[in-house]
């Protein structure tokens, strides 16, 4: 059997309160390059699981030296490492790390016996009851026999005292990283205009919905990135109201929506009509910039290199507005490259519907259906009243009316 | 030693259903069961002899303006929400008002508002709206819009196979709708209901004039309130006593009048 063996990572410019935590996730996205299993253990701590691995990366310390590169690759924060036998071990030597100066601290069962007391995890009333007794080592703790640990101090003694012999039976519960559907096709010669990829656009849904429906699983969001000749990519997220597994309604809504966005990105029509802000709130079309997110984007070479221009940033578009097309005609730019990215991966049978309201679950597969009454009739038609002011004395004041929105 | 007999697995995930586990096929937790939903008015569920608006039926509430067909709408929607449904008002005229919807106790948070913009496209609507299933009643207010025959021809026959309901307010196309309606509720005004000079409500007089699923020809009174809907007072049916429509004419001091007046129409 091999010894398990645990890197802990402290960044201690992430422990603090008024942090900005952001770049803690991404980092363990990255460290997902050395190991399969990484635990987060709170905000600014992590377990890395380095069993083996030994073959693939040299020592010890190369691992850790590894490790703290690829995170500093996402954020250059001060970083402190330990590796110990298990979870226990190696954060109390990543501990260890942060009071000296090297930034990696392997510990030894060894060490453990002139180890203070005052780094067990133990409230205040055990602590001072262990120096009641004289008791101020790991060493002096660890050699007195179980029973009478417990007889003195309980549970809690007797797991103290395990901790202080080096013992940690929890083991490390791995993180689930999210994980992303991507599909991509690149046309040559380009594509004229969006509709036409509305063929491409339904092969790629099938294809990932045939995947997924392999595994019983169905997506909760769409991202869509579309890039065109000598103008921007074009990118949309559309979030379904539940997990859908129907790649003819996908594939017809990411369209429409597409179609608009296209039509939204066109120089007249972006500059020439200001929207109000609160409109995107109401529920008519959102086309989102998806950033880094999209891997079609990361694995398509930047042929344009610094000078590509960014992306569309796609305001808000109704369907009651003027056409863009009405001053004078525009030219599409022509499509070289689609791709299609499913995540929030889920059951669709397994959804929690709501225990006391009865018409909460079924309203939530209500949107669904209305999301399509919406593609059929277009926008405007669907709506919610919700109270304003009940005892207003003019009748229009008392009520609202709010635009359902995908 | 008392031991409890296993149950079945069916029986268990029947059970695990209808807490709230749904397993993707079966009733969802909530929906409103049954063949009929009530209208809200005891004695038209009787009348009607289904128990109120069976499934899958076009119902016309036949009513001239102003004779309580909105007022018995607003109270089959407050009862199907109540019992757990979810329903949608098409409102073709704008002329909806929410805050009169819910004084009639409909739960505006579970209540779809749609506004087609024309008379197909309204009747197109309702029929998408019955296809999800989900919608228990939807009630097609065409105002005072007219409508083609061939317009709603397909309706009842989406609705059969559905299971929803819609409920038809059509006062300018009344024998146009009740061609295709399998159900035809007449209302027509009885009395006013007044407390003081205060016109709180109606009572209006419904038959039953056609039923596709029972025996038509029951009628019966509906006292149809306009402001505070099922939360009226108990005490004011109590207090109600019919008034000859010549007292009309010389009303009594307000201390001298019962609480509720019955006036004659």
């Amino acid at each position: 059997m091999i010894d398990a063996r645990l890197l802990a990572l402290v960044w201690p410019d992430l422990r603090l309160a008024d942090a900005d935590v952001a770049p803690f996730q991404p980092m363990l996205d990255a460290l997902d390059d050395l190991s399969p299993r990484i635990e987060a253990v709170d905000v600014g701590v992590a377990l890395v699981d380095i069993t083996g691995l030994g073959a693939l990366f040299g020592s010890e310390r190369r691992i850790a030296a590894r490790a703290a590169a690829l995170a500093r690759e996402v954020a250059p924060l001060d970083v402190r490492a330990g590796i110990g036998d298990n979870r226990w071990l190696a954060v109390l030597a990543a501990r260890l790390g942060l009071t000296g100066d090297a930034p990696l601290r392997i510990l030894d069962r060894s060490e453990l016996p002139q180890l203070p007391l005052t780094l067990l995890p133990a409230d205040p009333a055990t602590r001072q009851r262990f120096s009641l007794f004289g008791l101020t080592t790991f060493g002096q703790l660890a050699a007195l026999p179980r029973s009478a640990v417990g007889a003195q101090f309980g549970a809690t003694g007797e797991r103290l005292q395990q901790l202080a012999r080096g013992n940690d039976p929890r083991p490390l519960v791995p993180r689930r990283r999210p994980e992303r559907l991507v599909a991509e096709r690149a046309f040559e010669p380009p594509l004229s205009d969006v509709g036409a990829a509305g063929l491409a656009l339904r092969a790629l849904v099938t294809e990932l919905v045939d995947r997924l429906r392999d595994r019983h699983l169905a997506p909760g969001r769409a991202a869509l990135e579309l890039e065109r000749e000598d103008a921007a990519p074009l990118r949309i997220e559309l979030a379904f109201p539940q997990p859908a597994l129907e790649p003819d309604w996908i594939a017809r809504l990411l369209l429409s929506r597409l179609e608009a966005a296209a039509r939204g990105s066109l120089p007249n029509f972006n500059q020439d009509r200001p929207r109000p802000p609160d409109r995107s709130s109401q529920g008519q079309m959102q086309a989102q910039e998806l950033g880094k997110s999209m891997p079609h984007s990361r694995h398509r070479p930047d042929t344009a290199g610094p000078n590509r221009p960014k992306p569309a940033v796609v305001g808000v578009w109704q369907a009651g507005d003027d056409e863009p097309g009405d001053d004078e005609p525009q030219d599409e730019p022509r499509i070289v490259g689609i791709g299609l990215a499913f995540d929030r991966l889920s059951d669709p049978q397994s959804r929690q519907l709501a225990a006391f309201e009865p018409q909460a679950g079924r309203w939530e597969e209500l949107r669904w259906s209305l999301e399509r009454v919406r593609a059929r009739f277009g926008d405007g038609r669907l709506w919610r009243a919700e109270h304003v002011r009940p005892s207003a004395s003019l009748a229009e004041q008392r009520s609202r009316l709010v635009d359902i929105g995908p | 030693m008392h031991t409890q007999a296993a149950r079945p697995l069916t029986d268990v995930l029947e059970a695990l259903r209808e807490k709230g586990l749904r397993k993707g096929v079966g009733p969802m937790p909530g929906q409103v069961d049954g063949p009929s939903i009530s209208t809200g008015h005891p004695r038209l569920d009787d009348a009607l002899r289904t128990g109120g608006w069976p499934r899958g039926s076009l119902a016309l509430l036949d009513a001239p303006l102003g004779n309580g067909a909105t007022s018995l709408a607003l109270a089959s929607l407050a009862a199907c929400q109540a019992a757990g449904g979810l329903v949608a008002w098409l409102d073709l005229e704008g002329s909806f008002d929410p805050s009169t919807a819910a004084r009639a106790d409909v739960n505006l948070e579970w209540l779809l508002l749609a506004r087609p913009r024309d008379t197909g496209e309204a009747v197109e609507l309702a029929a998408w709206l019955a296809r999800t299933r989900l919608l228990d009643v939807v009630v097609l207010d065409l105002g005072v819009a007219a409508v083609a025959s061939r317009t709603l021809s397909r309706l009842p026959e989406l609705l059969t196979r559905f299971g929803g309901i819609v409920l038809a307010l059509a006062p300018a196309a009344r024998e146009t709708v009740a061609g295709v309606a399998g159900i035809r509720v007449m209302l027509e005004r009885r009395a006013w209901l007044s407390v003081g000079r205060d016109v709180v409500g109606e009572r209006v007089e419904a038959i039953v004039a056609r039923h596709r699923w029972a025996l038509a020809g029951a009628s019966t009174e509906l006292d149809l309130w306009f402001s505070e809907g099922r939360r009226v007072d108990a005490l004011l049916r109590s207090l109600a006593s019919p008034v000859a429509a010549r007292d009309l004419e010389h009303l009594r001091p307000i201390d001298q009048q019962p609480a509720l007046r019955v006036l004659s129409a």
